[in-house]
């Protein structure tokens, strides 16, 4: 039996696409719906390698070059073994502040106001109402009268900036990292916890801030209570 | 054999496998041998020990959201990848060539505007649509035919524009000249193909492989094995293109054109290039981009599924390099052309 190279490559990337669905981890990389296609293709590759590996050690050695050339590996095929090495030793953490930060705070004009009747139910001076960082970086923008004077719960991690300005921040991903858009609330009031932290701030809506290229939400904060990260730490 | 020889020599890959038609390199057995047992050495060796190795080398940030954007693009890839090369072989192995020269128009032109419909029924992103053009050319598809499909297939399907559809709620026009310009870009670049005549010498054609004397399952099984193992390694260049255009081109460079309609078309289209996002999502990304005039946001979606940095090393490595160079730049031109002329029309 021949050593099949190609057939090695091919376990260890279908390997490394199944533990990623089964462990969770893939919640750093995708969207949560891409759960069940990313098993799928991991099981395919795992299926057609074995097979591969089957059918070798069926065929008599001495025929075993009619022109079935595939042991030997595509030399491209090589750098299949970069991304398993990645997440073997780099371990990618999820997209954080150093990601937020390349991007700007400012909150894009929402395409279609979303419908904000749960503000009916909640008189001003009610207890915190918990709003993803996402709504909350756009409504406080743009819809500033029906934020006006009422109180906030937000969970996002620590983006500093300059000055002592922070930022509390969540990604929002549609599909995978690379259209990763960061939604970020200006912190006021409280010294910045450490980069990256995971926190859950409550605190009155405020006045946004102007810049240059638009405004950004703001959030006088009252409390900050570290937490763990989430499961899903997009949005 | 350490790990940084590999990644060593792996960088070095792209050049040698660039050459006109290469093939799988045969191995001795010996060397197989040895290839195949350093490669398992080293990988269950990084498993185990990997990050007790290199603790404290990757710590550095922007390293660290390199990775990421690097991991993540070849992982929601993969499983569009796999479809890819799973439909493409199964048409190698499975449908016989006369049936493709039955269903389309015996005449070139005619063939063309078939082929761009027939997009429609391949619901993936970009990364599938590579394999399955090549395989078309494979089966005997004229190749202005399967580039009309390879251009249509990601932007037009139903996938692709129910996300469109809601990411611009409201506003069924965008949908419409979204799916309308890719439709035309593909048609129109499939003609130019035929038009130009000499694409033959550029075009690096997919070899017929295992054509006869196997069974169909060895076929489909051969065939799966290469193309994924080809496409895979070129993914991994895209992806790493991708990502580092991701982490250095800051984004705020787009507010100061976003005036200018010309200007803010050609940008928006050069960001798309450059992002590489599965056409799945773009449209969600050109919602955000509100700055932007819509004409500028619909050349952002035209041209983000038949152009962009993972594409053009997914093409080179399919119908090699010397197809790419002029491909890339025709279908940008032509992209943002239609673009512009759609956007004054619909919107």
């Amino acid at each position: 039996m021949r050593r099949n190279v190609a057939g090695l490559v091919i376990v260890f990337v279908g390997a490394a696409v199944v533990q990623l669905a089964t462990s969770g981890t893939y919640l750093r990389y995708v969207k949560p719906g891409m759960r069940w296609m990313l098993l799928a293709a991991g099981l395919i590759l795992i299926v057609l390698a074995v097979a591969d590996v089957l059918a070798d050690t069926r065929r008599k050695p001495a025929s075993s070059d009619d022109g079935h050339g595939h042991h030997g590996l595509p030399r491209a095929a090589w750098l299949l073994l970069i991304p398993i090495f990645a997440l073997l030793v780099v371990d990618p953490p999820a997209l954080g502040a150093d990601a937020a930060q390349r991007q700007s705070p400012v909150a894009a004009k929402p395409a279609d106001p979303k419908s904000n009747s749960w503000l009916a139910n909640n008189s001003q001076g009610a207890a915190p109402v918990e709003l993803a960082v996402r709504d909350y970086a756009v409504w406080a923008v743009w819809e500033k009268e029906s934020m006006k004077g009422r109180a906030f719960q937000l969970t996002g991690f620590v983006t500093p900036a300059k000055n002592g300005t922070w930022y509390v921040t969540r990604i929002g991903l549609t599909c995978c990292v690379a259209d990763g858009t960061a939604f970020m609330v200006e912190a006021r009031g409280q010294t910045a916890p450490p980069k990256n932290q995971w926190v859950t701030v409550t605190g009155q809506w405020a006045e946004p801030t102007k810049r240059t290229d638009g405004d950004v939400a703001a959030l006088t904060v009252e409390t900050v209570k570290p937490v763990t990260a989430p499961a899903n730490p997009y949005e | 054999m350490t790990p940084a020889d590999v990644t060593d020599s792996a960088g070095t890959t792209p050049d040698s496998t660039l050459e006109p038609a290469p093939p799988p390199p045969e191995k001795e057995p010996a060397g197989s041998s040895i290839a195949f047992t350093a490669t398992l050495i080293l990988l269950v060796g990084l498993a185990l020990f990997g990050r007790r190795i290199f603790n404290g080398v990757f710590t550095d940030d922007g390293i660290r959201t390199w990775a990421t954007m690097f991991v993540g693009v070849t992982v929601q890839a993969m499983p569009f990848l796999v479809l890819g090369v799973l439909l493409s072989a199964a048409l190698t192995a499975f449908v016989p060539a006369s049936f493709f020269a039955k269903a389309l128009p015996k005449h070139p032109a005619l063939a063309v505007p078939v082929a761009s419909a027939s997009g429609v029924v391949l619901p993936g992103c970009e990364c599938a649509s590579v394999p399955v053009s090549a395989a078309l050319m494979n089966r005997g598809v004229t190749p202005a035919a399967a580039i009309a499909f390879l251009l249509s297939a990601p932007a037009i399907n139903p996938v692709v524009l129910a996300s469109t559809a809601v990411a611009f709620p409201g506003q069924p026009k965008v949908v419409v000249a979204r799916a309308v310009t890719s439709l035309g870009v593909s048609m129109i670049l499939g003609w130019l193909w035929l038009l130009t005549g000499k694409g033959g010498s550029w075009l690096k054609m997919p070899q017929n492989r295992h054509a006869d004397g196997t069974g169909k399952w060895d076929v489909f099984r051969s065939s799966m094995l290469h193309d994924f193992l080809h496409a895979g390694g070129f993914l991994v260049v895209g992806a790493a293109a991708a990502a580092t255009l991701n982490v250095v081109v800051p984004r705020s460079w787009l507010d100061h054109v976003a005036g200018n309609l010309l200007l803010s078309v050609l940008l928006l289209g050069l960001l798309a290039v450059l992002l590489a996002i599965c056409s799945e999502a773009d449209a969600f990304v050109a919602a955000s981009l509100t700055q932007f005039s819509l004409t500028a946001r619909l050349a952002f979606m035209v041209v983000g599924p038949i152009v962009d940095v993972k594409l053009i090393a997914l093409q080179a490595g399919t119908f090699g390099p010397r197809f790419a160079v002029r491909f890339a730049p025709a279908t940008f031109v032509v992209a943002v052309l239609a673009s512009l002329l759609v956007g004054w029309w619909l919107l």
